[in-house]
């Protein structure tokens, strides 16, 4: 790993302070689980000369609920997500989704924030630099994108236009069934809300020079709504999904009054299904509905050319997430 | 069973498992030497170019950086078979190959110099596939093997290696099959086994031609043999073993970056340490072989095979370590799984400008017997055939024979492992889960169970020579000079049972010198599950000579034949007269010690065999293959050590094995060259929470080859399991398959529920 | 147990906007019970701020009982214990774990006894190691869970070591290793890091 310099950040204005400072010389480094993998393969062009310590400012490591819903530092780690008697109560879906990302120590390590904002998994993008070279590509700047007609088994099915890389945080999706917003702030004082499904963007995230996430806000979801995340990989720990799906699903007496169904991995950003969400919306979900429901959802999907599969494994995790 | 032995066969704790568990147990990574610099190297970006101009003046100026060598700057060393690799060479052949190398005070530096080197290529086209790269108009990786295409010739294996199977008359053989399948099956995933240790080794030039080598291949003596001959014969090599963080076989494939330290270590007169990065070891170590197989089979509806014929076409990516043995033992274990009178079978073994294949656990037995039982399978299917029947019947008993990897014919004078088949087949409860080819145990939902089952066996687990000397020490201790390293097997302590057995001392007094090649006679490593019997021999015959002169030297001090003696715990006794005893210091003096040696000759007669039994469970509608039990049947004749014996069975699920074909492999970019998946996140290895129900059943037939009528056996635990999987899917899901790993995509495929280009 | 007091020495510098931030120009560990002072630096005995807590613990203390198997976090191999949790060393800057307690596999013995922790006895007993290469990592991970967990249940082992890369496949062994431990009563919980 290139050396930089290090500094620890005391407070959110401190850090935004130095992020206008250094610009795109400079990173924010939480857990770092993310970072220090991407700095020790190289693969970016330019080195991050300044690492900016978020861990040091006080007060964003919380996860509290008042009436309005819960409320997430954007330090607060994995495993504490995991573990909070009120996730898990009201907001299972997230808890389980968190309980999802990798492994044990990971989940020690690894904050909502950093999982919210690491990188893609492509594995063009993060080839290391230590054997052969880092491989330039669209996503950084130069060239097009490998995956295109390249081993493309893991990339997007929908949505994907210059770069097919898939948004591979679990708990993003979780987060926008949930309604789930994240507030970024450019400062103490100055601070913005969007919903988490509009946080990435084709190439990255909707994050300026000298923003940084500070905490996730999550309405609280109608009492008794059936959550559920399903995610397919080919291992259970370790592994990011290849295809997930995160639903809320309200019901009374047994027809489907609210439904938010979430695609994770398959797109560059968690995927909201709104047809199939209308599709059960006033239904009673029987095996035929929820297979119509994932029909309907997979139509517009468009495979690349090894992926097809994905389509189906879709299908099938939507449908076992609607009759859970 | 109840050990008949006062140590054989009963667990006792390894010798080294308070260093393993403290973590004082020096593996090469924690060895630091005075003064000692870092090497690092420059890879190549291109599959195949030529080098026009390398500038290397950036680097050198780099503060810290001691030296910066490349093609031009070193000697003619060469390894490969035939000798044909450079340790630098004017040309890249694989993305990741060596270009230049780097010593530097820290790695950081070492690794910082690498980007000031400047490099031209001319490039040049590539070839991955092995049927592209024997086309007339293919590139070409090297001048002096035309069309790519290596000789057969296994150098090592006497002066009639092994090259092919033919026998008999394979047209007659179909003529009178009832029976005919035919076609192409691969095993081209080329998984990586991946070691959790990292390749690495430090060099330090003692004197002009005297070099000392650490590292942590398991067979330091005959590693400094090679050295030596890919030096040109002039130096003098001493090679100290250390703990060896696994091996599964690829640790012999270390010569590459051991010479890159030597190269280092003499320009700058400092020892140097190179060690391998996770992504290094990835694309610059040893993969397995691709294997294809064009093949065709003719069987009798009873299942007595008539004739085999076709094409293995081996991808053995840039280069051969020693492809061409791979090929030898394969074709020779194949032949102890399959008796037919009449064989066409035809390698090829065929480079292409990927990273590259080399030794691994199963050594080209596994290779060849997961493209070709497929084929089998196809033939046993219309043939309707139960394949454990099949198996029993056809597999090499006592009195078969079979010609091994040096070309001559052998006839089996080990055990009947019948017994142990069908035991493993009770065990697992083949009958009732048996349903037919093609035809799933159980369907639960969307879920299908199917079960399957592979046999391998290996005659080489009394391949090549061992020496070994064992030392008697007055004070009714032994010391045991044998040169190998502590892999995994736990085999320097089964080896010192041994001897603690044959001088009936207590364990704690028998201890193993350091694997250093300086201390040691001749010891080839403990490979092929040659340890039991080849090396295990070797030094029982080391303890019975010493024991032998103890007894001799005693004899006339107890005024008896030495004969009439016998020795227990250090004393020397009359044998029924147990108060007639002289402790050793008096029978051999306090100023002797008494040194036995052992020497083992090759014995291809005594194969082992071992039968896996799989069930698996498939989702058909995500895709996804789960490995829900494992039953492992094989006999050892006697147990050493139960639970050294069972870590090695389990092993079958590591070390790419059984996982080869359900998730295991290395996804090669067709277009760049490059592996993609090189991390331990995106290719895929067996976890704590994907477990099997695993149970081993291991019999006890007594070996007459053996002093404790013991065998070996770790190696074959992976090789039947990945052809064992294809089996258990195809009959869970009712169709065939052609080639591995079993990925959701290539399930949803065969089921009609994905389309287009499938990996 | 002594508890770690960060003592940094650390003098101030005024950033614009008046941001009171210390400069560091060392860093304390506390590692198996003893202190370390460590300064920050280029220097081959320094810490630089690029180096994580793997290589600081094998490089600059000599702990090589802590190993490095992938260096990207995904093999557990560098698992220790930091402020009890179990958690990767090779992907922690060592300038980011200023004032924490660290457990290592060297820490584990008694120190003055010399008697193996519970779990090391076990994994001895049960031969629950081939190479023994990621031993270390697993003990370490076996020893996070019992510290939260005192009676965890096969499941939960599983998912606690689900992290630790083991390619000789020990698995078997190692489940048989801490379970007896677990059956033991936690005996030995040596838990008292």
């Amino acid at each position: 790993m290139k050396s930089f310099e290090h500094i620890n950040a005391m407070s959110i204005n401190d850090a935004c302070n130095l992020l206008r400072k250094y610009k795109e010389k400079a990173r924010l480094i939480a857990g770092g689980t993310d970072l220090l993998g991407i700095l020790k393969d190289r693969i970016l062009p330019k080195a991050p000369e300044v690492l900016i310590n978020i861990k040091t400012i006080p007060d964003l490591n919380y996860i509290k609920e008042d009436k309005n819903g819960l409320r997430i530092g954007a330090l607060s780690i994995l495993s504490d997500i995991v573990k909070s008697p009120i996730v898990q109560e009201r907001y299972k879906v997230l808890a389980e989704a968190s309980h999802e990302v990798a492994t044990t120590q990971i989940r020690n390590m690894a904050t909502i924030g950093g999982n919210l904002c690491q990188e893609v998994r492509c594995w063009y993008y993060r080839y290391p630099h230590q054997v052969g070279g880092r491989i330039l590509c669209l996503r950084k700047g130069s060239g097009s994108c490998l995956a295109l007609s390249g081993d493309n088994r893991y990339h997007a099915i929908f949505g994907g236009k210059r770069c097919f890389a898939v948004c591979p945080s679990d708990t993003a999706v979780a987060l926008t069934a949930l309604q789930g917003e994240i507030v970024i702030a450019s400062g103490e004082k100055r601070k913005r809300t969007i919903p988490v499904e509009e946080f990435f963007t084709p190439l990255g995230n909707v994050l300026d020079t000298g923003e940084m996430i500070t905490e996730v806000q999550v309405p609280r979801p109608p009492e008794k709504a059936k959550q559920i995340f399903l995610k397919f990989t080919l291992r259970k720990p370790i592994d990011f999904a290849i295809v997930s799906v995160a639903s809320v699903i309200s019901l009374q007496d047994g027809i489907c009054k609210e439904a938010r169904i979430v695609l994770g991995a398959v797109a560059p950003f968690p995927l909201r299904e709104t047809k199939a969400e209308r599709f059960v919306k006033g239904k009673t979900i029987t095996p035929e509905i929820a297979s119509l429901a994932a029909e309907e959802a997979l139509k517009d999907a468009k495979p690349l050319s090894m992926n097809s599969y994905k389509i189906e494994q879709t299908k099938t995790l939507i449908q076992r997430a609607l009759l859970s | 069973m109840e050990s008949p032995y006062r140590f054989i066969g009963k667990s006792v704790p390894r010798k080294d498992g308070v260093a393993i568990v403290t973590g004082e147990a020096k593996f090469i990574r924690d060895i630091k030497l005075p003064h000692m610099l870092h090497g690092k190297v420059l890879r190549s970006p291109h599959p195949h170019a030529n080098l026009k101009r390398i500038y290397t003046e950036r680097a050198k100026k780099l503060d810290g950086v001691k030296a910066v060598l490349t093609y031009k700057d070193v000697p003619e060393w060469k390894g490969g078979m035939p000798s044909h690799v450079r340790i630098l060479d004017s040309k890249v052949r694989f993305v990741g190959d060596a270009v230049a190398l780097v010593a530097g005070e820290t790695e950081e530096i070492a690794s910082e110099a690498l980007d000031l080197i400047d490099v031209e290529y001319e490039l040049l086209p590539a070839v991955f596939d092995v049927e592209e790269a024997i086309k007339p108009d293919a590139p070409q990786l090297y001048t002096q093997f035309p069309g790519n295409v290596l000789p057969n010739e296994c150098t090592g294996f006497g002066p009639n290696p092994l090259k092919e199977i033919v026998m008999g008359d394979v047209e007659e053989g179909f003529k009178e099959a009832e029976i005919i399948a035919e076609g192409s099956y691969r095993y081209e995933n080329i998984p990586n086994p991946l070691s959790p240790e990292l390749p690495g080794a430090i060099a330090f030039w003692e004197g002009p031609d005297q070099l000392t080598i650490w590292s942590s291949a398991q067979n330091p003596y005959w590693e400094s043999v090679l050295l030596y001959l890919r030096m040109g014969r002039k130096t003098h090599v001493r090679y100290i073993g250390t703990q060896c963080g696994g091996s599964y076989g690829t640790r012999l494939m270390s010569w590459q970056l051991t010479l890159y330290a030597t190269l280092l270590a003499k320009v700058t007169n400092r020892p140097v340490k190179v060690c391998y990065s996770r992504a290094e070891h990835f694309v610059a170590y040893g993969l397995r072989l691709g294997s294809r197989i064009n093949g065709k089979v003719g069987m009798k509806r009873d299942g007595t095979v008539t004739a085999i014929s076709g094409e293995w076409i081996i991808n053995t990516g840039y280069y051969s370590q020693i492809t061409q043995g791979q090929l030898a033992v394969g074709c020779g274990e194949v032949q102890l799984v399959v008796r037919s009178p009449n064989w066409d079978l035809k390698p090829k073994i065929v480079c292409t400008n990927r990273p590259a294949s080399g030794i691994v656990r199963g050594f080209g037995g596994q290779e060849l017997k997961c493209a070709f039982i497929p084929l089998l399978s196809e033939a046993m299917e219309k043939a309707g055939i139960d394949p454990v029947d099949f198996f029993k019947k056809n597999y090499v008993k006592p009195g078969d024979g079979y010609y091994w990897r040096d070309g001559n014919w052998w006839v089996c004078r080990g055990v009947d492992y019948t017994k142990a088949i069908e035991e493993g087949a009770k065990v697992f409860g083949w009958k009732e889960k048996w349903k037919g080819w093609l035809k799933p145990t159980e369907i639960k939902g969307s879920k299908r169970i199917g079960v399957g089952v592979g046999l391998h066996g290996n005659a080489d687990v009394g391949e090549d020579v061992s020496e070994a000397y064992v030392r008697l020490d007055p004070n009714g201790s032994a010391t045991v000079y044998s040169c190998l390293a502590e892999h995994g097997t736990g085999q320097r302590t089964s080896l010192c049972k041994m001897v603690a057995e044959v001088l009936q001392i207590p364990l704690e007094n028998v201890s193993m010198t350091p694997s250093d090649s300086l201390i040691h006679p001749f010891e080839i490593g403990p490979f092929g599950s040659r340890g039991t019997y080849a090396i295990g021999s070797a030094i029982i015959k080391a303890a019975e000579e010493a024991k032998r002169q103890l007894l001799e030297r005693s004899a006339p001090k107890l005024k008896v034949t030495p004969e009439q003696l016998e020795t227990e715990d250090g004393w020397v006794y009359v044998r029924g007269r147990p108060e007639l005893r002289i402790p050793w210091r008096t029978g051999m003096g306090v100023d002797r010690t008494l040194l036995g040696y052992g020497r083992f000759e090759p014995d291809y007669t005594v194969p082992n065999f071992l039968m896996l039994f799989v069930e698996v469970e498939v989702d058909t509608e995500t895709g996804k293959v789960d490995l829900v039990h494992v039953v492992s049947a094989t006999d050892v004749g006697q147990i050493i050590d139960p639970l050294n014996l069972k870590n090695q069975l389990h092993g079958s699920l590591g070390s790419a094995g059984v996982d080869s074909a359900i998730f295991e492999e290395s996804i090669l970019d067709r277009k760049s060259g490059r592996l993609l998946n090189i991390n331990l996140i995106d290719y895929k290895w067996r976890t704590f929470l994907e477990l099997p129900t695993f149970q081993t059943v291991t019999l006890e037939t007594p070996f007459p080859t053996h002093r404790f009528r013991a065998i070996g056996v770790g190696e074959i635990s992976t090789a039947p399991g990945p052809s064992a999987v294809l089996m258990a899917v195809s009959n869970a899901i009712g169709k065939r398959f052609y080639d591995y790993p079993l990925t959701p995509d290539k399930i949803l495929k065969a089921l009609g529920k994905a389309k287009g280009d499938q990996t | 147990m002594r508890k770690g007091r960060s003592k940094t020495i650390a003098k101030k510098r005024s950033l614009k906007k008046g941001i009171n931030r210390s400069e560091k120009t060392t860093i304390h560990l506390l590692v198996n019970g003893q202190d370390h002072i460590l300064r920050i630096g280029k220097r081959y005995d320094e810490v630089d701020p690029s180096h994580t807590l793997a290589h600081t613990l094998r490089e600059t203390l000599g702990l090589t009982g802590t190993k490095i198997g992938c260096d990207h976090g995904a093999c557990g191999a560098c698992t220790v214990l930091m402020d009890g949790k179990a958690v990767l060393s090779c992907m922690i800057l060592t300038v980011e774990a200023e004032g924490k307690e660290i457990t290592t596999i060297e820490g584990l013995r008694d120190r003055e006894t010399g008697q193996l922790d519970p779990l090391q006895q076990a994994f001895i007993d049960h031969t629950a190691f081939q190479c023994g290469f990621c031993t270390p990592g697993i003990i370490m991970s076996a020893k996070a869970l019992l510290k939260e967990n005192a009676s965890p249940e096969e499941k939960d082992v599983k998912e606690a070591l689900a992290g630790n890369y083991c390619r000789c496949i020990s698995h078997y062994q190692i489940l048989d290793a801490v379970m007896s431990v677990v059956q033991m009563g936690g005996k030995g919980d040596g838990i008292s890091i």
